[in-house]
């Protein structure tokens, strides 16, 4: 039984680093509607360039250099959509073309973590911190900082699209992109907002999952992305929500699986779930209507 | 309703309904789209579907070949129940369509639109390809002289070899319903075919609507300008809210203070005028 | 034999070999439109049956795998190419039915990573990780070849695999089949709204083109005598893509072109050139970012690629040969109705 309470509670942590990647991915594909399938290697980039301001430049606190990274991911991410895929989305009516595009960026981006900090597994400068007994959970500091950074990260949110004028914006855009342009709303705008949150949000997840998993690769990002697509497709894709819930129960899944079945296999279990859930309920848990 | 079970009645002239649907709804987020719709369409007919905007007649289209599934209710194919069957079967049994906005197969050529509509050809089946070439040449020579004459009718032969994407919105128009000939359909649904073309185009698609019914094929039409449903369709479905609100001759429907309540009101007078 | 014809060879062998997955991955998203992420699970999966049926009984050679069978070339191919349309077959009854061209995209890179997963950390499947090794020589026990002669001798099987491969290829793309894919590609409501069973067809061309990159595979794991997880992540997936894509997608000599100016060129002839010293793998980070470059550029500038689709013509039927030109010269035929109701004698020929 504490066995199970100890996977639940990294259950916990994977799913709070989930949760933030798969919101991130699913913001950005409610307003343009296409997958970015370059989003896992956003993450590894994000965390490379925290890495990079953590243990190569400033060295400075892992946390704050969590933030630069992540930032620096957003206006990345601006820079992408407005040189590469929003040229290529207005041109091609087809999403073929755009999604090969995403495929193509991954690829680069992969090759130019390669090229620039080898195969080499890196690891962040940051004091190795004890384990905590928190109730029948087992966890770090770090992985606690994690889980809070979720959390508040999901609530600021709900708040954005509950009440701020661009979260209104946002959800009328993935509504209903042409109507939401004839009732004068900038989408341009708001597009290039959502494409700094996703990136953000892509820079914060990778950093994390580096965080909680002790070490960095560049494909790290890219083996990362199907527990992101079974989160997404649980929750119904394009449901900023049920992409929250598709986290959890993503991450609590994989994590719980471990005590049961061998743990190399954990994130295969995320891809079970793809499975059935295509097989019993295609749109998701919480669909949005014609979204599937 | 049901009178086409009885041949004898048909026969006596009675309209044989070729479809009938009764009470389809359909909801879109809680709106219903369509909500109750009731008619028969009488085989051998031209019979406009009007109504005013938002009335669900599209929605209806769609429903009737199995694009959408409705919510509730019922609809029939000559004697054959087609309450939520797949798209393609019910286009199997003779009904085709066309969309409100032209859509053409674009990187096919405009002779390869229409070898592509004939619903089930022996050179789609990878055995036929390899053991019966000469099934397939047979086919495909058959396919490809019916073909022309229907593009020769449709003014559309010189622009045989052009692929579809490169035609103009009229001329895309014309492929779409002319492909939908080649698909020797019993029913055809057509939404909006005018909507959008020149004067001249208008009366030339009216023709060949009329030609259709001259060759066997029931026609519904989803159709705006009342002009074209005076002098071309047998028959009027008005639809409003998403229900039948009155079925028969446009004359007929033009003295039913419902209908001119609804919708047709100030379109009629001015149509008179013509 | 020269190291040079060695090289020279294996370039062929490889030109070759990605020709056939081209045509494969061509069927499915140059014809039909669904757009195969997983296309390298397919190509591995076809390596790895090709080569575990082929290798003796695992016990004693130091490796685990399934299979041993002994089974030789040609057949081995047959059977890898099988197991790749198997595999189409389960992933086609999940997905190809109930999802939108970006959701199947999603699906199967998913299951291409997931494959991979598997095949790395279940050792008795496939030896894991290391891969297999030490396949044998197809057709060692006819000719005894040395690996100097052995190279040119598979190039050229390889060629001649292609050849057949190619004949059947454009048969099924000549053909009404062909027509009815494109259709799909084109417009899948429409094509439905023919009468057209959109699923059965996409299954179709899902297991013919799985089929050719199992065979593909085979080819792969017989040239190289060894295979493993490294060779298949889903950068690979994208490399066949820039080949139809750089190539012509639709055309099948575009695509032995682009399978030339991507694999050959682009990806094969910087592996020989030297190392940068102190940088290991940097030219083939940066070659393999050219590819990606290559392809978005050819996207945005030829997205027909270096030889389009062709125009499908057709010969006229008889009564229409006298006309030279090709062109009929008769306006279209009115109808007689027509004359009923125009009101203007506005010219027949249409407009706008």
């Amino acid at each position: 039984m504490s066995q199970f309470w100890l996977s639940f509670g990294f259950g916990l942590v994977t799913a709070s680093v989930l949760a933030i990647a798969a919101v991130g991915l699913s913001l950005q594909f409610g307003i343009t509607n296409y997958i970015n399938f370059a989003y896992g290697d956003f993450m590894a980039l994000g965390a490379y360039l925290t890495y990079y301001v953590n243990a190569e430049i400033f060295h400075i606190d892992i946390w704050v250099s969590m933030v630069i990274g992540s930032l620096l991911m957003g206006v990345f991410a601006v820079g992408v959509n407005h040189f590469l895929l929003s040229p290529f989305a207005r041109r091609f009516t087809k999403s073929f073309y755009v999604l090969i595009v995403t495929f193509g960026l991954s690829l680069i981006m992969l090759n130019l973590l390669y090229a620039i900090w080898g195969s080499n597994v890196r690891s962040y400068n940051m004091r190795i911190e004890q384990v905590l007994h928190i109730g029948p959970f087992l966890l770090t500091k770090n992985q606690l900082i994690v889980m809070a950074i979720s959390i508040i990260l999901m609530l600021l949110v709900h708040v954005m699209l509950k009440t701020t004028r661009l979260g209104k914006s946002m959800r009328a855009m993935s509504d209903n992109t042409t109507l939401a342009m004839t009732t004068g709303i900038d989408t341009r705008r708001v597009t290039t907002v959502t494409w700094f949150l996703s990136g953000t949000m892509a820079g914060l997840a990778g950093t994390v999952l580096g965080i909680t998993e002790g070490n960095i690769t560049p494909g790290s990002g890219e083996l990362f992305l199907f527990v992101i697509f079974a989160a997404v497709i649980l929750g119904g894709v394009g449901s900023i929500y049920g992409a929250m819930a598709g986290a959890v129960l993503i991450g609590l899944a994989t994590e719980v699986s471990a005590v049961f079945i061998n743990p190399a296999y954990k994130l295969d279990v995320a891809f079970v779930i793809l499975v059935l859930t295509l097989l019993f309920r295609p749109n998701g848990l919480f669909a949005q209507p014609g979204k599937a | 309703m049901t009178s086409f079970e009885e041949p004898a009645i048909t026969r006596q002239g009675v309209d044989e309904a070729i479809l009938s649907c009764e009470g389809l709804t359909k909801a879109f987020g809680g709106v219903n789209a369509v909500n109750g719709a009731t008619f028969d369409v009488p085989r051998g007919k031209i019979t406009a579907l009007i109504g005013p905007n938002g009335a669900g007649k599209t929605t209806v289209v769609n429903i009737l070949s199995g694009a959408m599934k409705s919510d509730s209710g019922s609809m029939r194919l000559g004697s054959t129940d087609i309450t939520n069957w797949e798209r393609y079967k019910i286009a199997r049994l003779g009904l085709m369509r066309t969309f409100q906005l032209s859509r053409e197969l674009s990187g096919l050529t405009v002779l390869e639109n229409l070898l592509a509509a004939p619903k089930v050809q022996a050179g789609e089946s990878l055995f036929n390809i390899f053991f019966r070439p000469r099934l397939l040449k047979r086919e495909e020579r058959q396919n490809i002289e019916r073909a022309t004459e229907i593009l020769r009718t449709y003014g559309l032969y010189d622009l045989r070899d052009n692929r579809a994407r490169e035609l103009s919105g009229g001329q895309k128009k014309l492929l779409e319903i002319s492909r939908g000939v080649m698909a020797s359909p019993s029913l055809f649904l057509l939404d909006e075919p005018m909507a959008g073309v020149n004067p001249a185009l208008i009366e030339r698609i009216g023709g060949y609507i009329l030609d259709m019914k001259a060759q066997g094929v029931t026609v519904l039409m989803i159709e705006h300008n009342l002009n074209i449903v005076e002098k071309i369709c047998d028959n009027v479905i008005v639809l409003a809210e998403g229900r039948t609100l009155a079925t028969g001759r446009l004359s007929d429907l033009r003295n039913n203070p419902e209908v001119v309540q609804a919708y047709l009101g100030e379109v009629i007078n001015a149509g008179t005028g013509h | 034999m020269s190291a040079f014809w060695y090289y020279v060879f294996t370039l062929v062998f490889f030109l070759f070999d990605y020709f056939i997955l081209a045509m494969g991955l061509n069927i499915q998203y140059g014809e039909t439109g669904i757009l195969n992420f997983a296309y390298i699970a397919f190509v591995a999966l076809g390596a790895y049956v090709t080569g575990a049926v082929s290798m003796p009984n695992s016990v004693g050679t130091g490796q685990q795998y399934i299979f041993g069978w002994g089974i030789p070339f040609p057949f081995n191919l047959i059977m890898g190419g099988v197991a790749a349309m198997v595999l189409a077959f389960v992933v086609a009854l999940i997905t190809l039915r109930r999802l939108r061209t970006d959701y199947l995209a999603m699906v199967l890179i998913s299951l291409s990573l997931v494959f991979y997963d598997i095949v790395n950390n279940y050792v008795r499947l496939f030896n894991g990780a290391d891969g297999l090794y030490n396949v044998p020589e197809p057709m060692s026990g006819v000719f005894h070849l040395t690996l100097n002669a052995f190279v040119p001798f598979f190039a050229l099987v390889t060629g001649a695999v292609a050849l057949i491969l190619w004949g059947v290829m454009s048969r099924i793309t000549r053909s009404p089949l062909g027509r009815t894919f494109r259709a799909i590609r084109d417009d899948p409501d429409v094509a439905a709204a023919l009468g057209k069973g959109v699923f059965r067809y996409q299954l179709t061309s899902m297991l013919i083109g799985s089929f050719y990159a199992g065979v593909g595979g085979g080819l792969l794991i017989q040239f190289g005598g060894s295979f493993n997880p490294t060779a298949w992540l889903p950068g690979e997936t994208f490399v066949v893509f820039a080949v139809i894509i750089v190539g012509g997608v639709g055309n099948n000599v575009g695509l032995l072109m682009g399978a030339l100016l991507v694999e050959t060129l682009l990806i094969h002839l910087p592996a020989f050139l030297p190392n940068i010293p102190g940088h290991p793998g940097l030219i083939e980070y940066i070659d393999t970012m050219v590819v990606g470059v290559v392809l978005m550029l050819m996207l945005w500038f030829r997205p027909q690629g270096v030889v389009p689709e062709r125009l499908r013509r057709f010969p006229q039927p008889a009564g229409e040969l006298a006309n030279r030109d090709g062109h009929s010269v008769a306006p279209p035929e009115q109808s007689h109705y027509v004359a009923a109701i125009t009101t203007d004698d506005s010219e027949p020929k249409d407009a706008q």
